[in-house]
């Protein structure tokens, strides 16, 4: 009966915690850090060389996720692969690759969309609430804590993948799983809109009319009157809008707000 | 800046080179590429803790949710830390503005968009560079050299950041600082060009905060939860913190009535887990 030592699979862990990504190409993205996390495991596992680069060839074919949250993916194929070299016939690269395949996916819309999309902003605005008038306490915040569950986090799904096998997929795509993906995202929407409002102010110049005593009435004072910020609010959505519905580049867009901010400047309508 | 300090936040950038980070994803990518973070060090370097962090903020917030899904990205934040910081402190300073102040945070603003643009640049010249070595990689392999695999990951890839962040970023941050103080020195603030910067420096973090709004709303509907969210800070003046809590407030109701309607029953959930998962 072969068993993955723990040192092996710490060496995995760490490999796959530092190097998914660092030689990304379009071509193969995590495919070269996929093998090199794998390469320790299949080392201890299969003790000739013919062996290890047979067993290699089954991690060539291309792969790429939220790598955070595919740590969980890593542990499952180490699980799955010590399993094969204890003989269970029906573990091929067919198996493998298929389970790898199936994931790939999945999860990088959650990674994205909970760890990049919702958890990493939340963590900044609180540290740019910290960092107010330049306060070193900010940056030091999101480091200590962003670094510390993180890495947890991937050693605890990278463990429970290479205990669960196949199973673990319930953990991540199950009802309980998306319920509370689901909520943690209205929890976001929340959020980021309170973001839009301390972060954003965008404001017009325009002014509308004198009053009777003679002086300015400007339109910012009228639209704050309605909804505070309203203006600020209708940029944002106008820029969502784009990208969501229109499927215009983040980068085109910038590019149009520029225009928009510049043409806005020199009419005299922002500012 | 001396050539020293240009050096330094070279090394810097190739640590946070966005995904391909030399330093990898979790210490690389999302912790030192950030701005927020950035301004850290880059004031170590220039010693000014506070002033660079205050020129951080405003380029963090245009920049808050950067997901660079299948390896497409809208920027590509090395140089926007790595140069844009650094330009626009020296800048700022050069023209005598509060670096508290909307002035300063507006030409922050624009100068991240700017070299942002340049970021996408290095990040595709970076990611082109790669296939080389993987290329070698596979070649190696077909011949069962097994060691290679290493290699290909975490060394070589060096050369790739040596040519496409060190290089660029230490030159521009060495070269690029005389010519806007330069510029700089000689600015009235209140020049129509000028004003045009500092105003289109704040309309651009709509843009960073609609990349955000994409990536957690679905349907048109979620927009409402948007919408309270700028009430409560806007009208009712919440911090985000406690704007957060009360968002936590619809996140639970939400979980639970997800759960009933299941069958499952709302059990409740660790705070713990709630941070990671």
């Amino acid at each position: 009966m072969k068993k993955i030592s723990k040192k092996t699979l710490n060496s995995s862990f760490w490999r796959w915690w530092y190097g998914n990504l660092t030689c990304f190409s379009h071509e193969h993205m995590q495919t070269f850090g996929y093998m090199w996390s794998m390469l320790p495991i299949i080392q201890e596992l299969y003790p000739t060389h013919e062996e290890q680069c047979e067993k290699m060839r089954t991690y060539y074919p291309f792969f790429n996720t939220e790598p955070q949250i595919g740590a969980i993916v890593v542990g499952i194929t180490a699980g799955l692969e010590e399993a094969r070299a204890n003989g269970a016939e029906e573990i091929d690269d067919e198996m493998i690759n298929g389970i790898r395949a199936g994931l790939m996916g999945p999860l990088a819309g959650i990674g994205d969309s909970l760890i990049v999309g919702t958890y990493i902003p939340i963590l900044l605005g609180i540290a740019l609430g910290f960092a107010e008038g330049g306060s070193i306490l900010g940056p030091l915040f999101y480091i200590v804590v962003w670094n510390v569950t993180s890495t947890l986090f991937q050693k605890v799904i990278y463990n429970k993948g290479y205990e669960l096998g196949g199973s673990a997929v319930e953990m991540i795509v199950g009802t309980q799983a998306t319920a509370f993906r689901e909520s943690v995202i209205v929890m976001g929407q929340v959020i980021v809109g309170a973001m839009a409002g301390s972060w954003v102010n965008i404001t017009s110049a325009v002014q509308i009319a004198t009053d009777s005593e003679g002086k300015a009435v400007m339109l910012q004072q009228k639209l704050d009157g309605a909804f505070p910020g309203i203006l600020t609010m209708l940029f944002v959505l106008f820029a969502w809008w784009l990208m969501a519905k229109k499927n215009v580049t983040p980068i085109k867009v910038l590019i149009l707000f520029v225009v928009i901010g510049f043409l806005g400047s020199v009419s005299g309508l922002l500012g | 800046m001396s050539l020293i300090q240009a050096i330094l936040i070279g090394l810097m950038s190739c640590t946070a080179a966005s995904t391909i980070a030399c330093l990898g994803t979790t210490v690389g990518n999302y912790t030192l590429n950030r701005p927020l973070v950035a301004s850290l060090f880059v004031g170590l370097i220039l010693g000014d803790v506070p002033g660079c962090i205050l020129v951080g903020m405003p380029m963090q917030v245009m920049w808050i949710a950067l997901v660079t899904p299948g390896g497409t990205v809208a920027s590509d934040l090395r140089a926007v830390s790595y140069i844009g910081i650094p330009l626009a402190y020296v800048g700022a300073k050069a023209a005598g503005m509060d670096l508290a102040g909307k002035d300063a945070a507006g030409l922050a603003s624009s100068i991240s968009a700017m070299t942002g643009v340049i970021g996408i640049t290095l990040f595709y010249g970076t990611a082109m560079m790669n296939l080389i070595w993987q290329h070698i990689g596979w070649a190696r392999l077909d011949k069962g050299d097994l060691g290679i695999i290493g290699k290909v990951d975490a060394l070589f890839p060096l050369i790739s950041h040596f040519v496409l962040s060190f290089l660029p970023v230490t030159l521009l941050c060495y070269y690029g600082a005389d010519a806007v103080t330069e510029i700089f020195a000689s600015l009235k603030t209140d020049v129509w060009y000028v004003k045009a910067l500092i105003t289109v420096g704040a309309v651009l973090p709509a843009v960073g905060i609609a990349i955000l709004l994409k990536s957690v709303v679905t349907k048109t509907t979620d927009l409402i939860f948007f919408a309270f969210g700028f009430a409560l800070a806007k009208s009712m003046g919440l911090t985000l913190i406690a704007a957060t809590a009360v968002g936590a407030v619809f996140a639970l109701i939400n979980y639970q009535l997800t759960m009933v309607k299941a069958g499952g029953g709302g059990a409740a959930i660790d705070d713990d887990d709630e941070e990671d998962i």
